[in-house]
């Protein structure tokens, strides 16, 4: 696996949001009030690679800026600073304007009630991407959503329906054929089992399975379900509050986690009681997660860790390793 | 065993619709002794919420329960007045709803709510009430109470907000407290602070509880007894590490085999094939039969529910049954 090349490089990216400061708050502000410039750093300088054909796991809380990176990789925001290339190209260029790239990488989104167009027929919402680019031609494009809804495990006569007449789970998965109908070299998916039934669930896993033996697909597999990301995973990528915390191969994490936030997550997840006399103790992490707008000092979980020292409050430490890298001044050791 | 603070019998809640009437919860029985945890799983449209709102008399037109009873401590709670009904819910059984920021009113303090709550049903000095609010809430863990109350719920977290939630439903120490997916709209971290909490909660307080989730691991850590609903109906029941160790109806067994965890890693998960029929077109028989790899001719007549000892099951042919109890059964 190592030798194979990065088809992801993810160079330092930043992204920050800034309220846009109205004609009128300026004058306000020109008269002695004060202005609520505020930025949210929601993703600060992360790097990785992704390699081809890799299943790479981002995993982090609600807020942590999972998401915004998703979406700076699939070329929905520009990055405030660092870049995302794919395949040595950049997925956007300086201005906002995506380049000709971002269709190499397709995304497939949480909600399938909100993100399928509930007033256009199924084929239609498939085929829309591949006719703009020019990948089909109008005489072919009825065989080629044909060809997409059963790889998914759609039946043919999907293409005449709503999406109303669907389920979640085949809402899902006409998102991932529509996704898929792009040819895209990389696939982003944004927490694409969170919001369905345990059943269900295990389905669409077995489809993303499915689909990366017999298409080679490279995903970057964005969710908070740890049991699931292991699952699907070859390496995991744990993130904090903008930052990237710990990077692994997915068993390396799981089993000996080197960031104390890891291993407090780790912790936390529910596991099945089967034992009649196990006793279930969590050890939940102190306190919440705090605000992205001004992220503490140094490292950004000092103020939660067990393990904080003085050093941590004030110099930020570097995700630091070349197979299992973590960001810490004091990682835990392997096997403890 | 201690005596059974709720008792459920033949519960069966229909609603009419456009497309024709539906039982969302069909004949369903089960009891909850005092300071017991009950877990009460299924998928979405299992019936499970709408058990949890028949119990507490909050189902509306086009809804109405149409037979069975519920008693709480032996008095009858189906066909009571809206005013008694009123007078119970709060007191004698509370709720926990999913969403806090839905439960919460944005425009009031906290503290506000929370006198409210027990101005409903006892006529309290507003320094006692007060003094009262700021017990609960330090007891669900939020710091600094006294000065948080009259915070209003935007300033809290999401976490935080949940706490104020089950604060409330404390507030007039209910006997029995109804906690629908409590904590799936939260994150691990904060989950596992609330789980903690609730159960030292009901350790302490003897309060009774029943959990609805669809999530079994999370339910597995909190509740003592499992009750696994299907398509309206129970289709499981028993002490809980028992029922997941040796699940008796496939459909349980399906659900264990589906997470994640069950298989190797990057492995095909064991998936339950279709999904959960309509119920207003439900296959005759068994609900799962369609589904059910197990499946047989007698199939299509409706199981009875079958006691075994502690475990109940409504399946003609269940697994992981012991021998000579599998061969006694005609």
């Amino acid at each position: 696996m190592s030798e194979t090349r990065a088809l992801v490089e993810i160079d330092s990216v930043s992204k920050r949001f800034t309220p846009s400061v109205s004609i009128g708050e300026r004058i306000a502000a020109w008269l002695g009030s004060p202005i609520d410039t505020r930025t949210v750093h929601a993703v600060d300088a992360v790097s990785f690679d992704i390699r081809k054909g890799e299943v790479l796991g981002l995993v982090g809380e609600s807020g942590c800026g999972k998401s915004t990176l998703g979406r700076v990789i699939a070329g929905i925001h520009p990055p405030s600073n660092g870049s995302a290339m794919i395949d040595g190209l950049a997925v956007m260029g300086s201005g906002s304007k995506p380049l000709k790239t971002t269709t190499r990488i397709q995304m497939v989104f949480q909600d399938p009630f909100a993100s399928l167009d509930p007033r256009v027929r199924i084929g239609e919402t498939i085929s829309e991407g591949p006719l703009a680019h020019q990948l089909v031609s109008r005489a072919d494009a009825r065989a080629y959503v044909t060809r997409w809804l059963l790889a998914v495990g759609l039946p043919a006569e999907a293409a005449e329906r709503f999406p109303h007449q669907f389920s979640g789970g085949q809402r899902q998965r006409v998102a991932i054929a529509r996704a898929l109908a792009m040819q895209p070299d990389v696939l982003v998916c944004d927490e694409p089992v969170a919001s369905l039934d345990v059943s269900i669930q295990a389905q669409i896993i077995n489809l993303f399975l499915k689909l990366r033996r017999e298409l080679g697909l490279t995903m970057l597999f964005i969710s908070h379900d740890l049991g699931v990301v292991r699952h699907i995973s070859d390496r995991v990528a744990i993130m904090y509050l903008g930052r990237i915390v710990e990077l692994g191969p997915t068993p390396a994490i799981f089993a000996n986690p080197r960031h104390p936030y890891t291993r407090a997550l780790l912790d936390s997840v529910p596991k099945l009681v089967t034992g009649s006399d196990e006793l279930v103790t969590f050890k939940p992490i102190q306190g919440e997660l705090p605000s992205p707008l001004s992220p503490p000092s140094g490292c950004h979980f000092h103020l939660r860790c067990p393990f904080a020292q003085a050093r941590c409050s004030t110099e930020p430490p570097q995700l630091d390793g070349r197979h299992h890298a973590v960001s810490c001044h004091f990682p835990l050791s392997d096997g403890e | 065993m201690s005596s059974q603070l709720l008792e459920v019998a033949g519960l069966t809640t229909r609603f009419e619709t456009r497309s024709g009437a539906l039982n969302a919860v069909e004949d369903v029985s089960f009891s909850v002794a005092e300071g017991e945890i009950v877990g009460l799983v299924g998928e979405s449209g299992s019936g499970k919420s709408v058990t949890g709102f028949s119990i507490l008399g909050l189902i509306d037109p086009p809804g109405r329960i149409v037979s069975g009873s519920v008693k709480l401590n032996g008095r009858e709670l189906v066909g009571l007045s809206h005013a008694d009904l009123r007078s119970m819910r709060g007191r004698e059984i509370a709720m926990v709803f999913q969403d806090p920021s839905a439960t919460l009113n944005p425009v009031l303090t906290i503290g506000t709510q929370m006198r409210l709550a027990i101005a409903a049903h006892e006529s309290l000095s507003e320094a006692a009430a007060t003094a009262r609010c700021i017990d609960v809430l330090t007891i669900v863990g939020i710091p600094d109470a006294g000065r948080r109350i009259e915070a209003y719920p935007h300033q809290f977290s999401g976490g935080m907000r949940q706490r104020v939630a089950i604060a409330i439903a404390l507030l007039n120490r209910p006997k029995l407290i109804i906690c629908d997916e409590p904590t799936t709209a939260l994150d691990v971290s904060i989950q596992a602070q609330i789980l903690t909490e609730m159960k030292s909660l009901a350790a302490r307080l003897g309060t009774a509880m029943i959990w609805i989730s669809h999530d079994l691991a999370t339910v597995s850590s909190v509740a003592s007894r499992l009750l696994v609903m299907y398509a309206g109906r129970l289709i499981e029941t028993g002490p809980i590490a028992a029922v997941l160790r040796q699940p008796h109806h496939p459909y349980t067994k399906g659900l264990l085999n589906s997470l994640p965890g069950v298989a190797e890693p990057g492995q095909d998960l064991v998936q339950i094939p279709g999904s959960m029929p309509s119920l207003v077109n439900l296959p005759e028989g068994c609900s799962f039969r369609p589904r059910c790899t197990h499946a047989q001719e007698d199939c299509t007549l409706l199981p009875a529910f079958a006691t075994d000892g502690d475990r109940a099951f409504r399946c003609h042919h269940p697994l992981n049954l012991p021998v000579s109890a599998s061969e006694a059964r005609p």
